[in-house]
């Protein structure tokens, strides 16, 4: 529709209307974040104050300090980095290797692992979290970081986006290879791989994105607080100190900050990302 | 499937061993994914359906007492019902509100407009953060003298205590929900808006017709593929929401059960009576209403679109 642009005063009216419900709708979805920020810089007596003030006086940042102090802040940022590290580099190398198998090789029996994959995209893990349960509970797996990896450590999704962008790289780069006796191995590493890296960095953004803010998974297999992550050990901090929004609010700052980062940075690639799922 | 006219160039034999030589790269490489879908996704789901039929607490021995018993106890639970009536009318209401918000944001976004960019993060912002950030995110600003009771109070409303009120609580996650996922869907129906052709449009406005009738006659029919997939992960992400009524209600499904979903209910039954036969069998019940709605909503938005 970019390029339909009617002229005339009814057409500027409308671009008027739009951008007014545009900057409404902005504003609601920004608001709960200036909200907390605006929390996480006040001292506690000044958070209760109703009606609400947006304007912290003064400005405490020691609230950051104090948070990372009072709880366990450090332990459950590396224990996040460890388990969203894993996940991301096994999703590369697993996710990857089974899309091109999928996208470019004939073999027996390759209809029916499409279609046990794709029907796993169907089968949501809050769905089968009991039954996850007990497995990871009978392999000895819970309250470990492997509890943690092991279930995200593929994704149907991601085999599935691979999929994709391997069935695009044209024929005739490989067909060369297949001519000079390369085995399949060295065809996908060293022709197909490089071909498909913006792809592999959504994926990496998408895995990366999904393990840090995973809430259930922690929350089944850590129930020794030496293994919680950051969003777990958020929750069980507010259980705790519920009545102290302030260290609370700069928790979530603190938690929501490297994704943040990482999506301003890449934020083609994550809305790229969500297309293409959502295209196919 | 020029590959396989380069090796018809081997004799018989070649091509036989060429064949057998591929199955084996391709089962090597999907051998480890295949094991921990089986392993974490696949065999849990049928594993479920077994559970489902034992009366064990993780500590005894378990033992087979039947489908029929769990079912029948599972299927008279008054909690049961609730969770069962929270979940769907939390469906009902979430799916098609933030599919609707997100289709009308990105028809306007599609527009020739200034600062899309900045607009597009803006709205897309909430879906990157966890659900544990913007669940105390929500239990802060739906406080008694939170941010939204302020907001009400300068129209002169004296607002509720939203999250410890039976009746506001599931309302208050909605809301959350909605708020949390409409700009994930709207950055999917942008995608497809910009894959329908720009002929069509142009075809239509030189027969006349006027804005709203490009969007009901032409933009809404041809996004059915996007429309299907919002409805479809809609429908799976709400039907089994857990984590917000998790930790709004501090794990108890309150106040008065009224934000106990099926998800929270399994959780309950496992973690807090013990009850892993009844738990499974809410699994399966789980599986079922979300497999009825995907073949529904298949049969309603599934079938391919003809230019």
């Amino acid at each position: 529709m970019i390029s339909v642009r009617p002229k005339g005063p009814g057409a500027t009216i409308s671009r008027v209307l739009y951008l007014l419900i545009l900057i409404a709708g902005a504003i609601i979805m920004v608001s709960p974040f200036l909200w907390t920020v605006s929390t996480s810089l006040k001292p506690l007596s000044q958070a209760m104050d109703f009606p609400p003030k947006w304007i912290p006086h003064p400005f405490l940042w020691k609230n950051y300090v104090d948070t990372w102090k009072t709880v366990p802040m450090g332990q459950w940022f590396v224990n996040s980095s460890i388990v969203s590290v894993a996940s991301v580099i096994g999703n590369l190398i697993l996710d990857s290797l089974a899309g091109y198998a999928l996208a470019r090789i004939n073999f027996r029996g390759k209809t029916i692992v499409f279609f046990v994959i794709v029907s796993m995209l169907m089968i949501p893990f809050q769905a089968i979290m009991l039954p996850v349960y007990i497995i990871l509970r009978d392999l000895r797996l819970i309250n470990s970081y492997a509890g943690i990896i092991l279930p995200q450590l593929v994704s149907a999704m991601g085999v599935f986006l691979m999929r994709q962008s391997f069935l695009n790289v044209p024929n005739e780069i490989e067909e060369s290879a297949i001519m000079d006796g390369a085995g399949r191995f060295r065809m996908f590493w060293q022709i197909s791989l490089p071909m498909v890296m913006p792809a592999m960095l959504t994926l990496a953004l998408m895995i990366f994105m999904g393990s840090w803010n995973n809430f259930l998974l922690p929350l089944l297999v850590a129930n020794n607080q030496n293994f919680w992550t950051l969003p777990l050990g958020m929750v069980m901090f507010q259980q705790q100190y519920y009545t102290n929004w302030p260290y609370l609010m700069a928790a979530a700052v603190m938690v929501t900050v490297p994704i943040t980062i990482l999506f301003l940075i890449f934020q083609r690639y994550f809305i790229q990302g969500i297309a293409t799922s959502g295209l196919k | 499937m020029s590959v396989v006219r380069v090796a018809r160039h081997e004799t018989r034999g070649g091509i036989r061993r060429w064949h057998r030589k591929e199955t084996a790269a391709a089962y090597f490489f999907t051998l480890p994914t295949l094991i921990l879908l089986a392993t974490f996704t696949l065999g849990p789901a049928v594993y479920a359906f077994f559970l489902s039929g034992v009366s064990w607490n993780l500590l005894n021995t378990m033992h087979w007492v039947g489908w029929g018993t769990n079912f029948k106890q599972l299927l008279t639970m008054p909690l049961f019902w609730t969770s069962v009536k929270n979940s769907v009318v939390f469906a009902a209401i979430v799916m098609p509100t933030q599919t609707v918000i997100a289709l009308i944001f990105a028809v306007i976004l599609n527009q020739n407009l200034p600062a899309r960019g900045l607009f597009r993060l803006a709205f897309f912002f909430p879906s990157i953060s966890s659900s544990a950030v913007t669940s105390l995110m929500f239990m802060w600003i739906f406080n008694k003298l939170g941010l939204l009771n302020g907001l009400l109070a300068w129209f002169g409303i004296n607002g509720p205590d939203w999250i410890g009120n039976p009746r506001f609580a599931l309302s208050s996650i909605m809301i959350l929900n909605i708020w949390s996922t409409s700009g994930y869907f709207m950055v999917v129906f942008l995608a497809g808006l910009q894959a329908i052709p720009q002929s069509i449009y142009e075809a239509a406005m030189i027969d006349g017709a006027n804005g709203l009738q490009r969007i009901l006659k032409i933009t809404v029919p041809l996004l059915r593929p996007s429309t299907f997939f919002i409805v479809v992960m809609g429908m799976i992400g709400t039907l089994q929401m857990f984590d917000q009524s998790f930790i709004i209600s501090g794990g108890t499904g309150g106040p008065l059960n009224s934000t106990t979903t099926i998800a929270l209910l399994i959780y309950q039954e496992i973690f807090s009576y013990g009850n892993v036969g009844l738990g499974a069998a809410a699994t399966v019940f789980l599986f079922v209403i979300v497999l009825v709605f995907t073949i529904l909503v298949n049969r309603w938005l599934g079938k391919p679109i003809e230019y």
